[in-house]
């Protein structure tokens, strides 16, 4: 008798055992595959901000709470390069989008020849960015490249000088070669959101007595509002961090005036070999970021909403 | 002056070639409806009145104006689309207000046309409300209210019932129909594919076939004297029956025999010369009766459908082919399998041959 009430309670325990954690043992791989790949190493980054990590200082590696952060608030060159971030990143996603949006319109309207333009017009987002930042680089060089001195007969420059060695010119040199590699991917995705407005709307809209800005503006621009925020939104944080093209035209220079942040960041961590304060500047600028996003996702909402 | 004039028009799609030179003068008033098998062209030529679609060739006047190159807001027209069309992130009063608020019309008087519109249709309630919140039927009203408030001359429908459910569709036909006594001396050209929309609608209906019009007149006009087969067969619901026979007597009532081996009598005349003449002889399904003795053909009943109020037999065609179809009013379930023999009254016998009604010569 007692045998057999163990054992009948017995299962049913195991069973229950077994019941609870099946979910946790389903999603077990994938939890560990992105807690392995993610958490881990943001937990580490993050906590080297609050470490002395000097690559050749054998004695670095201690706790040094909020120094870094202290440092950072004392550190011009930083705010130089969050200035630069947000006129490298404004200037560039403006200038993508507004370029990326008219290539969409233009590939939206039917003509001959029309698929070998659409991909010859992708073409340069399959360039590896480095690749693009060097050929830009020789572009504005001007003993082999064109530019300067057709910008010079445009009367643009008033001399044909590498406008990359202009403090005040450098920066146009890499939002140049980003807007150039950026335009395809704001055209294909609006080419994509333009396609899918009806067109018998535009047609009502005709009928209606609308023009063609009456029309891009009542039928147009809103059915593109909810691509347009979120590319906005997803181009400003990849460009914020895109140090690539910085890094091979410039390399931040000259005196830092293309320094941006994730430049920067990529200066101390791998030419200062400093990863603690370097760590640091991530975290400000991964909170930055955070709250950007954040707005972003708050303001669609609320338009969503209203819609 | 709302009269419309097609003048040979043409319409080709790169060397495809649409209409070939239609020619219909449509009257101030009227409600005139397109039908014809898909691909005739009847919404192109909707698209072309409404200057949506450029014309190859021809003239199209509205008014006695010649509007080719007029552009479609200033046409004094308004369409209403099969898919609505609604602008999906505006109001119904604001979809309703669009056109007035571009001709730059004084705020008071858009007010007044949109709730004049809004009252018609029964919009009143739902006037701030998005189109997204209506069902099929209420979003159809509003695109028919966006066009009643620019208060055009000619109002264009594009096959304006089809996204609808059964019951609705007759409701807004109904609507429809209400809509046009309450504006007799607006036109309106109506594109449908719906035998019941064309039948009631209209005042005159055009059958367009691939070549072009076909038959354009009143729907009991094509019903009764369609003028060629594909008209016979296009209008009436199942399609009328051929039946194909040898002209045996002629006069002011001709006989033919039928190659199934029945005769027919019919009332159209024929002269002398038609004797032996092969013809075709029309028959719609509800013009059979089931007869002792003599008919025009006998046949196994070969499927039954019982509707209620009527019943179409499916009949074994003497000498095969496509099923001879008959619609019996009431109910009779006892036909299937059962060979039966049909007639017809001879004034609702119709002669063809080489396709054209020799009603017409």
């Amino acid at each position: 008798m007692t045998l057999a009430a163990h054992s009948h309670a017995a299962k049913p325990l195991r069973k229950r055992i077994a019941d609870a954690s099946e979910p946790y043992l389903y999603s077990a791989p994938a939890l560990i595959l992105i807690i392995g790949v993610m958490l881990v190493p943001l937990v580490l980054g993050i906590s080297y901000a609050f470490r002395d990590i000097q690559l050749l200082n054998p004695f670095s590696g201690g706790f040094i709470g909020l120094d870094h952060f202290r440092a950072l608030g004392q550190d011009q060159a930083f705010f130089r390069a969050l200035r630069n971030t947000l006129w490298w990143t404004g200037a560039s996603v403006f200038l993508q989008f507004i370029f990326g949006l008219i290539l969409a319109l233009l590939l939206d309207k039917p003509f001959a020849g029309r698929g070998l333009v659409q991909a010859l017009v992708f073409l340069p987002w399959a360039v590896p960015s480095f690749l693009a930042g060097l050929n830009w680089a020789w572009l504005f060089n001007p003993v082999i490249g064109p530019l300067p001195h057709w910008l010079h007969a445009l009367g643009l420059l008033d001399a044909p000088n590498n406008i990359l060695s202009d403090p005040q010119l450098a920066m146009w040199g890499p939002i140049a070669a980003n807007v150039w590699w950026g335009i395809p991917f704001f055209a294909i995705t609006l080419l994509a959101a333009l396609q899918a407005i009806p067109r018998d709307l535009y047609e009502a809209a005709s009928i209606d007595g609308a023009g063609p800005v009456q029309r891009f503006l009542s039928i147009t621009l809103p059915f593109l509002a909810p691509t347009i925020a979120i590319t906005i939104l997803l181009r400003t944080v990849w460009i914020s961090n895109f140090a690539d093209l910085i890094v091979v035209m410039t390399n931040g220079g000259p005196a830092d005036r293309t320094q941006i942040v994730a430049s920067y960041i990529f200066t101390q961590a791998f030419k200062r070999l400093d990863f603690g304060y370097a760590s640091a500047i991530a975290l400000v600028l991964l909170v930055l970021l955070l709250v950007y996003s954040l707005l972003i996702v708050l303001l669609r909402q609320t338009m969503l909403n209203k819609g | 002056m709302a009269s419309i004039d097609i003048q040979s028009i043409r319409k080709s799609f790169g060397a495809f070639p649409v209409l070939h030179g239609v020619d219909l003068t449509i009257q101030d008033g009227e409600f005139i409806v397109l039908v014809g098998p898909s691909g005739c062209g009847k919404s192109t030529l909707l698209r072309m009145i409404a200057g949506l679609e450029r014309i190859s060739g021809g003239d199209l006047l509205i008014g006695g104006q010649r509007m080719n190159d007029v552009p479609p807001a200033q046409r004094g027209i308004a369409m209403v689309f099969q898919s609505y069309a609604l602008y999906p992130h505006m109001t119904v009063r604001q979809n309703m207000e669009f056109a007035l608020q571009i001709a730059r019309m004084p705020k008071a008087e858009i007010d007044k046309a949109v709730e004049n519109a809004a009252r018609i249709l029964q919009l009143t309630p739902y006037l701030d409300r998005l189109p997204k919140a209506l069902s099929g039927g209420q979003r159809q009203r509003v695109a028919i209210g966006r066009a009643i408030v620019r208060d055009p001359k000619v109002f264009l429908f594009d096959e304006p019932l089809s996204n609808l459910d059964a019951a609705l569709r007759v409701a807004t036909r109904i609507e429809i129909a209400q809509l046009k006594e309450a504006m007799p001396d607006r036109t309106m050209i109506y594109v449908t594919h719906d035998q019941v929309e064309a039948m009631t609608l209209a005042s005159r209906i055009v059958v367009l076939a691939r070549k072009g019009i076909a038959q354009v007149g009143t729907p009991l006009e094509l019903y009764e004297r369609p003028v060629d087969e594909f008209v016979a067969q296009f209008i009436g619901s199942p399609a009328m029956n051929l039946l194909a026979g040898e002209i045996i007597a002629t006069g002011a009532e001709t006989v033919v025999r039928l190659d199934g081996g029945g005769t027919a009598r019919s009332a159209v005349p024929t002269q002398t010369s038609d004797m032996g003449r092969k013809v075709n002889i029309g028959v719609r399904p509800e013009d059979l009766l089931a007869v002792s003795g003599d008919g025009l053909f006998s046949g196994e009943v070969q499927i039954v459908e019982a509707l209620g109020e009527v019943t179409q037999l499916y009949v074994a065609r003497p000498g095969g082919g496509a099923h001879i179809i008959a619609k019996l009013p009431g109910i009779h379930p006892d036909l299937r399998h059962k060979t039966v023999t049909f007639g017809a009254d001879p004034a609702k016998v119709h002669l063809f041959a080489d396709g054209r009604s020799l009603l017409y010569r």
